[in-house]
């Protein structure tokens, strides 16, 4: 929505497509907040932010990449709450900025802990001003490639039925992240990935695809996220003896080291018999009704709802999730992909400005910032280039695949498939991960796709055939899949979220400060590397 | 467990529409929404329903259950099916239903549209090109409106919706409310303009289901009642329901009680009073409405002419007189101390459904 209200705002004719609502989103579940050196909570500047997020990124993030977001988040942050985003104030009536992991400053801005909702809000409300057309529940499913130019998406139409070309002279994909991919996760039941697989598809690469970043509070059984607004208000970490544990793993910033450390922390805990029941405990209790109420009522109010846990009296189970593909579509700071007309910004696409491991507060930042600068880049190419075709053929193509899959009348259901996936990548390509367990993952992938190839969809009708998108979004979630061990697979080192305690514990910048980059050729992931931007700071050793 | 619930199923296609029934085994912990899921992978493929979060914040998978709106990521299964309860789930009500579980949504995005739901510049700019200088207080003012996730649970409840698909309804009025409460907003008068026109604020018949029926606690009807004592405050006072309102304050004022006699004509004018004079003839006959005169004066009239003053003194007009948080907070507190053990206070209405205890998933 960011890189439609500037590309409206350019002057180019916008439509957007979603096969949610725009406000179902996903980034409205994002609760802690979002990043900008605004200073309003103590002395900050954008040259801190930068270090600290290049820092987070066990050095992958590309330096200029993160320098632009840093300075831009500020500006960026003030026009989102002239738009009139809801967001938290101090005593003197600014933004309210709280602590946040492996930062030097409070310098999460935020709204209670609803951040992500407001700004999905907001930018919906600002949207609607601009009377931007809007594809609702329409399911991009292909790119229309012609001329070697993006140009255009073929999707299908939801409410109506039927595949609907929509021919444009570019394309922005900002489809989030495919925490699909495992079982336990926070991400909601959208998060398939779609974008990256598209790219993927008409030969676009994806880079840093191996780092999926565990989020190290997400509740048990279900998963669902407990926002770092918890520990930046204070709460605790415990294992069942009552130890706050990260004394030893990061002993100065403790429950506010980076997330990757936290989670290691975590399942190392759980590991070596110390969880609780397969969970380390998040205690809020001392931080009284009166705050958790004010600042953590969404948290509180998932914890009893999904746990049947009050954090005012009880501590919550928690163990590490899936969360944030740091990986994606690989772009330059303007979104732009190596396919003309096409571009992607946020979760789907890696800039890069998360590296091995994201800064909790700066996804939000990201989708913000490198949103409006994709959307204005893109508009821009619009305005100034001709005009759009979309060939017979490709929708030709792309009705007669779609209808193999459809008039299939015998073969599996997806369900076992997408269990099984999202099971195995939990248990071989998790927080830790063995070179043994991978390579097993590769087969275990190649074999759920060749099942998948005989995937039958039970709903034949055109109203609201969710059972066909769902098919089409595991075949997405399988390709990625794909992608990733071979990414997890070719990097022989321990950085950030990619962790192999068991042969390559530490961290190799000889060898491997680059990035893995991932196309799609023969029916299967071909890869190759490219440079980190490193412009400031060299790397370093990493602790916290 | 075992669970069984029973569906309105609605095919579009053949126009059929049948309840059916299905029984899954689920674990303890699931919720109305994996049970669909159980029932969509393993039974039936073509049962259509939204969903996406699964944790209360995307709004799409409002329903209803035994003839009430919720959202089934929200609604734990534990307690129903131990009960031996089978409950019926059918799609939201004040909304065409497209297929099984889905209704069309349009109607309900096209009222939002109508509040003109962005903020429009005026009365505060930000002093240096940063951010508006606002206190948290002041922006509690719309700390519950700002928490609606646009499910439709309320509007899908809303009885007055149910007599005029016209009326704006509890959701699109709550994110009206959302504006003319932010203090950055410079169109609040011409809003209330608005949202005082036909199918507006005072159509509302005060039923409560929308607060009662909200997942998240916005609480449509504080919002609609809000915009009500702003519209009076600014002196738009043109609909019956507001010339109603005002003619409450005013009775109670001076006589400690409602003068029904009264309030007919100062509701509705004096023409439209003659014209029921017959009725009201009638009502006295029966003893059912007290004569006009003498003016029926209640025995401690002075109290409450004192509460008056004392809200008037302090200033208590428009949505400002509506007390947010602090009482919230104060009420937590006193259900924390009497009973440490079952308190369940939220922070302002009964908006947490607090699970039971789970038993801890094994290795599945």
């Amino acid at each position: 929505m960011r890189a439609a209200i500037e590309a409206h705002d350019a002057g180019a004719d916008v439509a957007l497509i979603s096969k949610i609502h725009p406000t179902r989103s996903h980034s409205g579940a994002a609760e802690g907040g979002i990043n900008a050196a605004l200073g309003n909570a103590s002395e900050d500047d954008p040259e801190q932010h930068a270090y600290d997020t290049v820092k987070g990124s066990d050095y992958l993030g590309d330096q200029d990449a993160i320098q632009i977001l840093c300075d831009e988040a500020p500006g960026d942050v003030y026009q989102l709450e002239n738009w009139g985003a809801v967001f938290s104030r101090t005593e003197d009536g600014r933004i309210a900025q709280r602590p946040f992991g492996a930062a030097g400053a409070p310098r999460t801005a935020y709204a209670a802990d609803i951040t992500g909702h407001v700004l999905v809000q907001v930018l919906y409300e600002q949207v609607c001003k601009r009377d931007v057309k809007t594809y609702e529940e329409f399911f991009a499913w292909r790119l229309v490639v012609d001329d070697d130019r993006c140009q255009g998406v073929i999707c299908w139409d939801l409410m109506g039925g039927g595949l609907k070309t929509i021919g444009a002279k570019t394309v922005i994909l900002a489809t989030g992240g495919a925490g699909r991919l495992y079982v336990g996760t926070t991400n909601a039941y959208a998060c398939t990935g779609d974008g990256m697989a598209m790219a993927l598809r008409v030969g676009v690469a994806l880079e840093d695809m191996e780092m999926m970043q565990f989020h190290p509070t997400t509740l048990s059984p279900t998963g669902v996220l407990i926002t770092e607004g918890c520990r930046g208000e204070g709460a605790y970490l415990l294992n069942s003896e009552g130890e706050r544990f990260l004394k030893r793993y990061a002993p100065n910033a403790m429950e506010l080291a980076s997330r990757d450390v936290i989670s290691r922390a975590e399942q190392t805990e759980i590991d070596e018999g110390r969880g609780v029941d397969g969970n380390v405990l998040l205690d809020l209790r001392h931080l009284g009704a009166d705050k958790i109420n004010e600042r953590l009522h969404g948290t509180r109010e998932l914890s009893m709802v999904f746990a049947g846990v009050d954090p005012i009296r009880e501590p919550i189970p928690v163990r590490p999730g899936a969360h944030y593909h740091m990986g994606g579509v690989d772009t330059d700071v303007w979104g732009r992909t190596s396919l003309e007309g096409l571009y992607a910004a946020g979760e789907c696409a890696c800039v890069s400005v998360h590296g091995a491991n994201r800064l909790g507060g700066n996804a939000l930042m990201e989708t913000i910032t490198y949103g409006k600068r994709a959307g204005g880049h893109a508009a821009d190419w619009a305005l100034s280039h001709t005009t759009v075709a979309v060939p017979p053929s490709v929708e030709a193509d792309a009705e007669r695949d779609l209808r193999a899959l459809l008039d299939r009348a015998d073969g599996e259901r997806p369900w076992r498939i997408r269990d099984e996936l999202a099971q195995t990548m939990h248990e071989n390509f998790g927080v830790f991960r063995r070179e043994d367990q991978m390579t097993r993952q590769g087969e275990i992938v190649g074999g759920l796709r060749e099942r998948y190839e005989r995937v039958v969809v039970e709903d034949k009708g055109d109203v609201f055939n969710n059972d066909l998108t769902q098919a089409l979004e595991l075949g997405f979630l399988l390709e990625l899949a794909d992608c990733m061990v071979v990414c997890g697979l070719a990097r022989k080192e321990s950085r950030g979220a990619h962790s192999r305690p068991h042969d390559y514990p530490d961290r190799d910048d000889e060898s491997y400060l680059r990035h893995t980059l991932v196309t799609w050729a023969d029916d299967a992931p071909k890869l190759e590397w490219k440079p980190v931007t490193v412009t400031k700071w060299q790397p370093q050793e990493r602790t916290y | 467990m075992q669970v069984a619930l029973k569906i309105w199923r609605y095919d579009p296609e053949g126009g059929d529409r049948a309840l059916r029934e299905y029984e899954v085994d689920a674990p303890e912990w699931v919720t109305l929404l994996d049970v669909l899921d159980l029932i969509k992978d393993r039974q039936d493929g073509t049962l259509a329903y939204r969903k996406s979060c699964r944790m209360m914040i995307c709004g799409s998978c409002g329903m209803r259950m035994d003839g009430a709106a919720v959202l089934a990521c929200k609604t734990r299964m534990y307690d129903i099916a131990e009960a031996g309860h089978v409950p019926v789930i059918s799609a939201m009500g004040n909304l065409p239903i497209v297929k099984d579980l889905v209704v069309d949504m349009a109607p309900f995005w096209q009222k939002f549209r109508a509040m003109k739901p962005w903020l429009e510049p005026g009365y505060v700019e930000p002093p240096d090109g940063k951010e508006h200088r606002i206190s948290q207080e002041r922006m509690n003012v719309i700390h519950k409106e700002s928490l609606c996730i646009n499910c439709g649970c309320c509007v899908s409840e809303c009885n007055s919706m149910e007599s005029d698909p016209e009326f704006l309804g509890p959701q699109a009025l709550a994110k009206g409310m959302r504006f003319v409460g932010d203090p950055r907003d410079g169109r609040k008068v011409e809003r209330l303009e608005d949202y005082n026109s036909e199918h507006g604020i005072w159509d509302c018949t005060r039923c409560y289901f929308c607060t009662e029926r909200c997942p998240k606690g916005v609480d449509p009807r504080d919002a609609i009642a809000k915009l009500g004592a702003e519209s009076v405050k600014e002196g738009i006072t043109r609909d019956m329901g507001a010339k109603h309102a005002k003619w409450f304050v005013t009775s109670a004022k001076t006589t400690g009680w409602l003068r029904e006699t009264e309030l007919v004509p100062k509701t509705q004018g004096v023409v439209s009073s003659i014209k029921q004079m017959k009725f009201a003839m009638s009502l006295a006959k029966h003893g059912k409405v007290p004569p006009p005169v003498p003016p029926h004066v209640a025995d401690k009239v002075d109290e409450a002419r004192a509460l008056h003053e004392i809200v008037s003194a302090q200033d208590r007009r428009g949505f400002l007189g509506h007390v947010q948080g602090e009482r919230a907070i104060a009420r937590i507190e006193r259900a924390v101390e009497e009973d440490p053990e079952h308190a369940t206070a939220s922070r302002d209405a009964a908006d947490v459904t607090p699970g039971r205890r789970l038993t801890r998933r094994t290795a599945d």
